[in-house]
């Protein structure tokens, strides 16, 4: 107790000093926080677009069709595989569906177009396809009155083609079976704009993709969507246990290539954070050397009087600690309504900015325990590292020759 | 009687080569029983000083040895010695050298957390060594709160309140002046009469040889007169 009692007197006995080192160190700390949550808070964003637009959190295809997407890598038993996942109370939604490359006509133009079969019921739940609906409205799965089914296509597709809402679509592929797939389609919805991602996409209800595919009730793939997206990998796992026939992946495999830049990005900025970390305490250490220069001969009492000089060194270290910690503090104070605004409000871009592929219009940041715990554990750990010298410097002192000092 | 401090051909020389080489102490070879009131004098350079530093295990010797209580401290080194001297001897130094962020009997109690007294025992004889050195009522004062001849009397207290066997007082009373430095002396006599403390200072003062029971003379490092009185 009477340790950190002298260590907190000795911060105060230069106030002056003391006041400018833990300002620094403030400064580092709140800028740390807000680099930190906005650099989380942009991925997180980034995420749940992706996941929550198409990609769901988890995905489960059959063998390697992830890689090598071939029409005939078909789940057989969609139905099994829905009760299943409808019976997992971790799973918030899912959905299955279809894909095809196929070349659409309408009278007088033609374009590639991707098709996608989607059971639109449980579309509606787990991708926010509803949402990108920008003229017509979300389709039905039945046949309309003259037995054609309807499709919503992509912006790019209806202005390729020159077609619009009511008119008719022709769609060209190959079937499961070999033979050559055909039909004849009614635009229902358009989706998205001309820039959007899935321009040149063809959404067609599940039955009619399969139809028009000769899949029968097979399907390519089910996007899953769960409560808690941070479960992500344990609970492809757990599912993988439960379909050894299938491939169950989470996002971070199937969006791998968004999920390594993402990382190597973190891992860039934990690099700045460290950096700018760093350059504060350059200062501090300045800070801490010349105080342990001051009080040579007290270190020297000190010594002569029975303190160890383990005890010596830890007295530096409590020191450097208590300044850091208290400096944290007040920064976690002004740090908390930053970051709330910032997390709750955030504020809009000029211009789009691109995050791992992701553009992003808005910028919002994270308030979690993890954004304000690192800038706070690395401060910590380099107030440590730096009391290290300082702490060496007095404990090895020769008592006489520290006394005769002033 | 018992010998509490014994020093065997006690060298401490200072520098490498022979042209710049000074004999601080010169195989010096003394023993101070148990009670004794020593001053070791000298004018200054005559090695008393240093001579105390190494008693007390403040700087090791070139040579020699020097026992406290039958240990070799010369022999010793960091945590060891560190130790030692925290339960077996009591400094005071000419420029009191109390801590400037603690009170009076903070800086009394500080000695004996080291030794891991308990809190009680710590707060009873802190309470005891401030009326015994007269300074009741003046304990939570910081040392810039106190006059030189009081701040002398926390680091007597300080020196004696882990009842050491030795005390080595480095000029005690050369920043005080004459009255002060009188009742400073007359209270380490008593204590010593008292408890049989033994004290041995290093000193040019007459106030300090007057009322020493044994006067060691030092010249250029070497013990010049050992008189008893």
């Amino acid at each position: 107790m009477l340790l950190f009692k002298l260590a907190f007197r000795n911060i105060f006995r230069q106030r002056r000093r003391s006041l400018l080192t833990a300002m620094s160190l403030i400064g580092g700390y709140v800028l740390s926080v807000f680099s930190f949550s906005m650099s989380e808070g942009s991925y997180n964003s980034a995420i749940a677009f992706f996941t929550q637009d198409h990609t769901g959190h988890i995905q489960i295809h059959k063998d390697d069709y992830l890689q090598r997407p071939k029409i005939h890598k078909t789940i057989e038993q969609p139905d099994e595989l829905s009760a299943l996942l409808d019976a997992n109370e971790r799973i918030a939604s899912h959905t299955l569906r279809v894909f095809a490359p196929s070349l659409a006509y309408s009278e007088t133009d033609n374009t590639p177009a991707q098709v996608i079969g989607v059971d639109l019921a449980r579309e509606r739940t787990t991708s926010t396809l509803a949402a990108k609906v920008s003229a017509g409205s979300y389709i039905s799965p039945e046949l309309d009155g003259e037995g054609y089914y309807s499709a919503m296509i992509g912006a790019g597709i209806a202005n390729n083609l020159n077609i619009g809402l009511g008119d008719e679509l022709i769609l060209i592929s190959q079937g499961a079976d070999g033979s050559i797939a055909n039909d004849i389609y009614i635009v229902g919805a358009i989706v998205g704009d001309r820039s959007s991602g899935d321009r040149s996409t063809v959404y067609l209800p599940l039955a009619a993709a399969q139809e028009f595919l000769s899949m029968y009730d097979a399907v390519h793939e089910a996007s899953i969507l769960l409560r808690d997206d941070r479960l992500a990998r344990e609970e492809a796992a757990a599912l993988q246990a439960l379909l050894p026939d299938l491939s169950v992946d989470p996002w971070q495999v199937v969006e791998a290539t968004f999920y390594q830049s993402m990382q190597t990005d973190k891992q860039g900025n934990l690099v700045f954070l460290g950096i700018i970390i760093f350059i504060v305490f350059v200062g501090v250490l300045n800070t801490v050397l010349m105080s342990v220069l001051e009080r040579t001969r007290e270190f020297g009492v000190l010594k002569a009087i029975g303190s160890r000089p383990a005890k010596l060194a830890m007295m530096i270290t409590v020191e450097t600690m208590l300044l850091s910690s208290i400096s944290v503090l007040a920064g976690i104070v002004l740090s908390v309504p930053l970051i709330l605004w910032f997390t709750y409000t955030g504020f809009a871009l000029p211009e789009p900015m691109d995050v791992g592929g992701v553009l992003m219009s808005h910028f919002t940041g994270e308030l979690s325990l993890y954004v304000f715990a690192v800038p706070m554990i690395l401060i910590l750990s380099f107030a440590i590292l730096i009391s290290i010298p300082a702490g060496i410097r007095a404990a090895l002192n020769s008592p006489t020759e520290a006394m005769r000092s002033h | 009687m018992t010998a509490v401090i014994s020093s065997t051909d006690v060298c401490r020389f200072f520098g490498d080569e022979e042209a710049t080489l000074v004999k601080a102490v010169d195989h010096v070879s003394i023993e101070i029983e148990r009670g004794e009131f020593t001053a070791i004098v000298g004018p200054s350079g005559s090695g008393k000083t240093t001579l105390l530093h190494l008693i007390g295990g403040l700087d090791n010797p070139t040579s020699g040895a020097v026992h406290l209580s039958g240990t070799n401290i010369a022999e010793m080194t960091g945590t060891a010695l560190s130790d030692f001297r925290r339960d077996h001897i009591g400094f005071i130094f000419q420029a009191y050298n109390l801590i400037p962020v603690f009170s009076a009997e903070e800086n009394i109690e500080y000695i004996m957390l080291l030794q891991g007294v308990d809190a009680a025992e710590r707060k009873r004889r802190v309470a005891a060594m401030l009326a015994q050195v007269g300074l009741e009522g003046l304990g939570d004062r910081r040392p810039n709160k106190l006059s030189g001849g009081q701040q002398q009397r926390v680091a007597i207290a300080r020196a004696m309140v882990s009842h050491p066997e030795i005390i080595l007082a480095d000029e005690p009373t050369a920043n005080l002046d004459s009255k002060t430095g009188i009742a400073l002396l007359d209270l380490m006599k008593e204590l010593n009469e008292k408890h049989n403390m033994t004290f041995v200072f290093s000193t040019h003062d007459e106030k300090i040889m007057k009322r020493a029971s044994r006067l060691i003379h030092m010249l250029d490092g070497k013990i010049d007169l050992d008189e008893s009185k």
